[in-house]
């Protein structure tokens, strides 16, 4: 529908117009015979275009023109003067006013219709415009809408931890601007700390996006415990599934211990890590041995794992291309070199201070892409969670337990138990070593004390199965026989104290001790003096005690 | 099943471990490798699933390098988890695997 607002105070000249208009195939007609009519006529039924009179009682034609354009703001009103004027500055005043065009007095049909037709073009192609506008405005409402929504998840997912801001000294990008940079932090149950940086291809909100399965997973992955290597499959995995083929994500995952002395690094990408002494000298360069996650199948994939003792007062630098792609208009890149130039010979202790320098480098020019840095300073990691948990969850307990013959000859009855005592709230973090611990003194208190299995058969070359026939020919024919156990947990001192006692005669502690790395067995009581605070070896050997903490 | 095998790009005789690695897992990790394709070059004990372990573990190990020595293979224990990592560090594994 094309509507026309003919505006003329004389009835002949609108019936002319309507007729010829009709003829032509506008049906659509409006009229008006004042300026005041057409007004309000132009808001009830809006005009794709006005024919409009100059001259006429009470308002004219030059004072309608820009009111009715007023109601059209955002599209074109083509405005045709009809007029019998002729003189240049009438003409001009009417331009002047608002008008499009003229249609002059008398009316010729061919003209008419060809200028309408012209204007008609005009006008269709102003609404298009401004119904693409219109949907435009939605879009850009809803993108930011999204983006708003998105940014309350990231800050909730991606919640920078206390652990992060206690022991790490990091930089990052502000979370309101999205970027492609991720830094996660999480505690492992062993007392150390798990180090997730990591930097999606691209920028913006489609490379952030990634992140937030990365996080999730991270966080279930590391509450577990799993290794380094486990981790970087996994993720892979996920990435793999997750992202299209064009996306990936450069990373590092880090495993730190509890000393903060000792870490598992598995590098996809990101620049070199490395390691400084407290002197200054670079002490590992840990350059990226794999592709990024996301990019090779399961199959391909390679999860090596590189493990790197340091020193304390050592400090560790993880950081994303962003640092080293750092351009100095006539001195190019910075580069890894320059990156580590910076830190071994500047004496660069925060992450801000690369920020600042790289921020002087690039001579003040912004930075082209996202960037984190993070630094370690190797110390032991002291969380105190321990000892309030053990407030609430831990009692103080004493444990006793015997096994007599028929215990001694099924095999799984000590360990099941142990493995599940190691699941109480409290002792988690220690259920490996207890699980050891236990095992080893009851088994030492087998073998030796009930069985009187000796270790003389440890020259034998087929010593490993000699042994474990031997042991098993023992618990078959054994008539008697009782090893006790007792544990007593003192949550306060965070110590377990492990007795183990036996029926046997009893035995030269010092004759199984593992002679050399050879021996298939035999060193069982040392991995527990390794693991406990203590261990003592009493009553000829029939009883020993062990202290571990947790 | 506590213990899975698999055969790697033709060379490699990846052991998976379950939970516990300990003496209960005798006859099934000798298994494990008593029948290595003629291809194999290198064995990978995974440790990624292993929360529990004990020094029988470290004597099956030992042995199986005692037994497939005349095979000249090499052998790795990978993707430790820290507790387990430990008993492997104090029991100076690291000499005769390749940890990580």
């Amino acid at each position: 529908m094309f509507r026309i607002l003919i505006v003329d105070d004389e009835v002949i000249n609108r019936a002319m117009l309507v007729q010829m208009l009709n003829d032509t195939g506008y049906v659509h007609c409006v009229e008006a015979e004042d300026g005041e009519k057409a007004l309000a006529l132009a808001e009830q039924y809006p005009p794709d275009l006005v024919l409009l009179d100059v001259v006429m009682p009470g308002m004219s034609g030059l004072d309608v023109a820009p009111k009715l354009k007023a109601l059209s703001p955002d599209c074109y009103l083509p405005i045709l003067f009809i007029t019998a004027l002729d003189d240049q500055e009438s003409l001009v005043a009417c331009l002047a006013a608002g008008g499009d065009d003229f249609v002059s007095k008398p009316f010729d049909r061919l003209i008419l219709t060809a200028k309408i037709k012209a204007h008609e073009r005009s006008r269709r192609m102003g609404l298009e415009l401004a119904e693409k506008n219109h949907s435009l405005r939605l879009v850009q409402q809803d993108v930011e809408r999204n983006h708003r929504i998105v940014e309350h998840i990231f800050a909730n997912a991606l919640d920078s931890s206390d652990t992060l801001n206690d022991y790490f000294n990091y930089y990052i990008q502000p979370e309101t601007q999205f970027n492609g940079d991720v830094l996660l932090c999480e505690k492992s149950p062993s007392g150390g700390v798990y180090l997730f940086v990591g930097d999606f291809t691209g920028h913006g909100l489609a490379s952030a996006i990634g992140a937030i399965p990365v996080s999730q997973a991270f966080v279930r992955m590391t509450e577990k415990g799993l290794s380094v290597s486990e981790i970087a499959i996994r993720l892979n995995r996920i990435l793999l599934s997750f992202l299209p083929a064009d996306m990936f994500c450069v990373a590092a995952i880090i495993e730190i211990d509890s000393s903060g002395t000792r870490f598992s690094i598995w590098n996809g990408g990101l620049p070199r890590i490395v390691l400084r002494d407290a002197m200054g000298k670079i002490q590992h360069r840990l350059d990226s041995r794999h592709m990024p996650l996301g990019v090779l199948s399961e199959k391909e994939f390679e999860h090596d794992v590189d493990i790197v003792e340091a020193n304390e007062d050592d400090m560790l630098l993880v950081y994303t291309d962003g640092l080293m792609e750092t351009l100095h208009p006539e001195q190019g890149l910075l580069g890894e070199e320059g990156v580590e130039q910076w830190f071994s010979e500047g004496g660069i202790n925060s992450a801000r201070q690369f920020v600042e320098l790289a921020k002087v480098y690039r001579l003040g020019q912004p930075a082209k892409d996202d960037m984190t840095i993070v630094l370690f300073r190797c110390e032991p990691f002291m969380f105190d969670n321990h000892v309030a948990r053990t407030h609430t969850a831990l009692l103080p307990f004493e444990l006793k337990f015997t096994l007599g013959k028929a215990h001694l000859q099924s095999q799984n009855v000590v360990d099941t138990f142990i493995q599940r005592l190691g699941h109480v709230e409290g002792l988690e973090s220690a259920r490996s070593e207890l699980y050891t611990v236990v095992t080893e003194l009851v088994n030492n208190a087998i073998d030796h004390g009930v069985l009187q299995l000796n270790s003389s058969l440890k020259k034998d070359p087929n010593a490993f199965e000699t042994y474990y026939a031997e042991r098993s020919a023992r618990i078959e024919a054994l008539e008697q026989g009782e090893v006790s156990v007792s544990m007593h947990c003192d949550p306060d001192l965070r110590l377990l104290t492990i007795k183990v006692s036996d029926s046997g005669a009893g035995y030269d502690v010092s004759q199984i001790a593992p002679s050399d790395d050879e021996d298939t067995f035999g060193r069982g009581l040392q991995l527990v003096q390794a693991i406990c605070e203590s261990v003592q070896v009493t009553d000829s050997g029939r009883c020993t005690v062990a202290t571990m903490a947790f | 099943m506590a213990i899975k095998t698999e055969q790697v790009q033709g060379e490699r005789w990846v052991i998976y471990i379950g939970e516990k690695f300990d003496f209960s897992l005798v006859t099934d990790f000798r298994q494990a490798y008593s029948e290595l394709p003629a291809s194999i070059k290198h064995i990978e004990v995974d440790l990624s699933n292993t929360q529990y372990m004990d020094s029988s573990a470290l004597g099956m190990l030992l042995n199986m390098q005692k037994l497939l020595a005349d095979k000249n293979l090499t052998y790795s224990i990978t993707h430790c988890r820290a507790a387990v990592a430990r008993i492997l560090e104090i029991s100076r594994f690291n000499k005769k695997f390749t940890i990580s």
